[in-house]
Parts: structure tokens; C-alpha cells; sequence
């Protein structure tokens, strides 16, 4: 049907509602489905929108780390990369599992290019969270235990994939070995897990960082923290790490 | 000037009122996707990758939602998904609070666990009936003052 032909059918149809609108009838009015598709059609939308954010976030490999790492106390240092950065973790920490998920490939990357070294303040901060308590200092002590036995990057990384959910028992301290094993982890690993040896230098190391009020917002310490030069790190800007690269 | 016209503008107060609440959480939750994610995850209900799933989508739904109320699309419909919608969230902080677990909602951005003495779970369901009964009048009732529905829902017979 041309336009001029479906104007004119409207005319007609507009003069002839006038008409029965003059006598007093009104004219009955069917519903359509036009809201019903606007509305399928913005949330299929939503969905495309979320579908696809999902999808960034998910591609990628993991980068393979090839740095090495050292340990003092509860404070282990990867890489040999001039500019230092210190990252505070705790092994329950669902905040903590994000940052690795997020950064995790990206500071692996530059530690790997030696552009950066990267100080691990192994944290404590929610041993109440788990049932019974302790998971994070269990779970702290087997990644200090890592770093001799030569496997400290994918661990730390797997004890972040495995995490796991707050109120939980979380993983067993066989669970713990069992992951070291694994990854072959060299050496006494299971004694050092079962024998708590970090557990002292942990409990320091938590202390010395909650108290640090330059590691605080709001009066409050939290994992993750990432100090720069002994500066905390806005995490809202995901640019952080290319920003302190220069 | 007839008695209907009173009660479409509740209904068009509970309609703008319902899509600012998920305008709102909508887009604290599309800013801050890791937090969402922790907030999802502190439910405890769902796997890792259904975490992930719900992360993802839930803030661009909620935006949806809030973009239809706030225009009077289908306005039924989006109630009654509305009312759904916040039905879930009802269940997860009821058997979250059920089970003990201390967390925050993450109803408006935030959310995680939280130290056991500062939940808020029964303002929190309360504050959820309150969105309810706003989804339950435009499903029972869904003209409303400034709404599109009223141009593109209805065609002349002929």
C-alpha cells in the first residue's frame, strides 16, 4: 500500500471518528503488543550488554610466570624489576580473589619483563571468617611454605582459583599440601604446612600493616591494599599499574 | 476531569519511584562490576560461574527495568518482572540471614560480608516489601499519569 493511499484511508477513519465522537459513541480501542515487544526488545538488550562484558572478561590466557621469588618473614618478594610495588593479601578475601582475577595476567606480565618487583604481604585479617577460624593464616603460611619449594607463583595464583566461600572451613591443610604436590613443589612442603612455621611472622606482619595508617582509608586497613613508595593505591582506577609504570 | 485520574498519579508515582530504585542500583552495580561480584558470591547459593553469570547481567537487567518504568512500557509486565526479580532478592537475604551468614546485601552497590553485629537484614527486607507493594499496585493497576503505554499500547479498531 502507497503512502498517499494509507494517508487517505487515516483521513476517512479520523472523519468518520469524529462523526460517531459528535453522537456521543466512543469507539472501543484494542490493545497491541507493541509494548510487550519494546519491552522484550530492551531487555534482550540488557542481557546482549552483560552477556558481552562477560565475555571480555573471560578471554584471555593466563600468562605463564617465569620470575622468581624470595621470602622474609611473612613478606615475599617477586621479580627483580626496579619499581616496587606492595600488595597486601589475604587468602580469604573475596575482594582479593577479584584483584588477582583482574590484575592478575597484567602484573604477571610485568614481572616477568622485569619492569617491576612486587613485595607479598602475606595478611591475616579474616581468620574469623572461616568455620573454624584460622583459614587465613593456614592458607598464608602454605604460600610462604611455596616460596622454597619453588612453586610460589601458581600457587599463590590456585589458592586464589580455589578460594574458598567465607563462613566455610575453607580447604583442609591435605587439600593444601595435596595442591603443592601438584604443582611440584619441592622439599619438605608438607612439614611446612602442617607445622604452621610462618604462623609468627604472619601475625607480625598483619599487625605491622593494620597499624600502618598510610595504608588506611577511613581509618580502616582492608585487602586488597597496594602501596606504591609507602603511597596506598586507589584501586578505582584500573590504570593503576600502567600509571605507575610511567 | 473523572475519579481515575487521582489514582494514576499513585500509580504514576509508584511507577517513576520503582524505576529510580533500579536506576539507581543498576548503576552502582554496572560501575563497580568486581564489588558486585563479591556481593553476588556472599550469598553462597550459586557456583563460581553462576556468580559470574548473575555479576554480569544483573545491573544491566536492573537498568532495563528502570529504562521501561521510567518511559510506561508495558508497564504490567515490567512490574510483574520487577516483582519477581525482587522476590529473588527477598529469598537470598532471607535464607542468607536463615543460615547466619553476615553479609550486606549489596542491594544498592556495596555488599560482601560484613562483621557479624552489622547486618541489616530486616531493614533490608522491609525496604525490598516496600518495592514490592510499589511493583504489586502497577501490576494490579497499571495506568499511570505520563506514560508511553498509553500512545503506543492502544490502536483504533478499524
Amino acid at each position: 500500500m502507497g503512502g498517499a493511499s494509507r494517508n487517505h484511508k487515516r483521513r476517512k477513519q479520523e472523519l468518520s471518528e469524529q462523526r460517531l465522537a459528535a453522537a456521543g459513541i466512543r469507539v472501543p480501542q484494542k490493545r497491541t503488543r507493541s509494548p510487550m515487544v519494546v519491552v522484550a526488545v530492551v531487555i534482550v538488550i540488557a542481557v546482549v550488554v552483560g552477556g558481552a562484558v562477560l565475555l571480555a572478561r573471560s578471554f584471555g590466557a593466563t600468562v605463564e610466570p617465569t620470575y622468581t621469588a624470595t621470602a622474609d618473614g611473612a613478606v615475599i618478594t617477586a621479580g627483580t624489576g626496579p619499581k616496587a610495588i606492595d600488595i597486601y593479601e589475604d587468602y580469604l578475601c573475596p575482594s582479593c580473589e577479584r584483584f588477582e582475577v583482574r590484575y592478575g595476567n597484567e602484573i604477571t606480565t610485568a614481572l616477568n619483563e622485569g619492569k617491576i618487583s612486587v613485595r607479598y604481604h602475606t595478611i591475616a585479617i579474616l581468620d574469623e571468617q572461616s568455620n573454624p577460624a584460622g583459614y587465613s593464616t593456614r592458607a598464608g603460611n602454605a604460600v610462604l611454605c611455596s616460596v622454597p619449594a619453588g612453586i610460589f607463583p601458581r600457587y599463590h595464583k590456585k589458592l586464589f582459583d580455589e578460594q574458598p566461600a567465607e563462613g566455610s572451613a575453607g580447604l583442609s591443610n591435605e587439600e593444601l599440601i595435596a595442591f603443592g604436590t601438584e604443582l611440584g613443589a619441592q622439599g619438605d612442603f608438607a612439614g611446612c604446612v602442617q607445622g604452621n612455621t610462618h604462623v609468627d611472622a604472619m601475625a607480625k606482619e598483619t599487625e605491622k600493616a593494620t597499624t600502618d595508617t598510610a595504608l588506611q582509608t577511613e581509618g580502616r586497613f582492608g585487602t586488597p591494599t597496594v602501596a606504591i613508595d609507602g603511597t596506598k593505591i586507589d584501586l578505582n582506577d584500573t590504570s593503576w599499574l600502567q600509571n605507575a609504570l610511567g | 476531569m473523572n475519579r481515575a485520574r487521582p489514582l494514576d498519579v499513585v500509580g504514576a508515582l509508584a511507577r517513576l519511584g520503582l524505576a529510580a530504585v533500579w536506576l539507581v542500583s543498576g548503576l552502582l552495580k554496572a560501575m563497580d562490576p568486581d564489588q558486585t561480584y563479591v556481593a553476588v558470591r556472599a550469598y553462597d547459593v550459586l557456583p563460581d560461574a553462576g556468580v559470574e553469570v548473575v555479576a554480569a547481567l544483573l545491573p544491566w537487567v536492573e537498568l532495563a527495568l528502570g529504562v521501561l518504568l521510567l518511559a510506561g512500557v508495558g508497564t504490567r509486565l515490567v512490574a510483574a518482572l520487577s516483582a519477581v526479580l525482587l522476590v529473588v532478592f527477598v529469598a537470598g537475604v532471607a535464607q542468607a540471614w536463615a543460615r547466619g551468614l553476615s553479609i550486606d546485601c549489596g542491594c544498592f552497590g556495596g555488599g560482601g560480608a560484613v562483621e557479624p553485629g552489622e547486618t541489616t537484614y530486616l531493614q533490608e527486607l522491609l525496604r525490598d516489601a516496600g518495592f514490592l507493594l510499589m511493583a504489586g499496585w502497577l501490576v494490579v493497576r497499571p495506568r499511570t499519569l505520563l506514560a508511553l503505554d498509553d500512545r503506543l499500547g492502544t490502536r483504533r479498531m478499524g
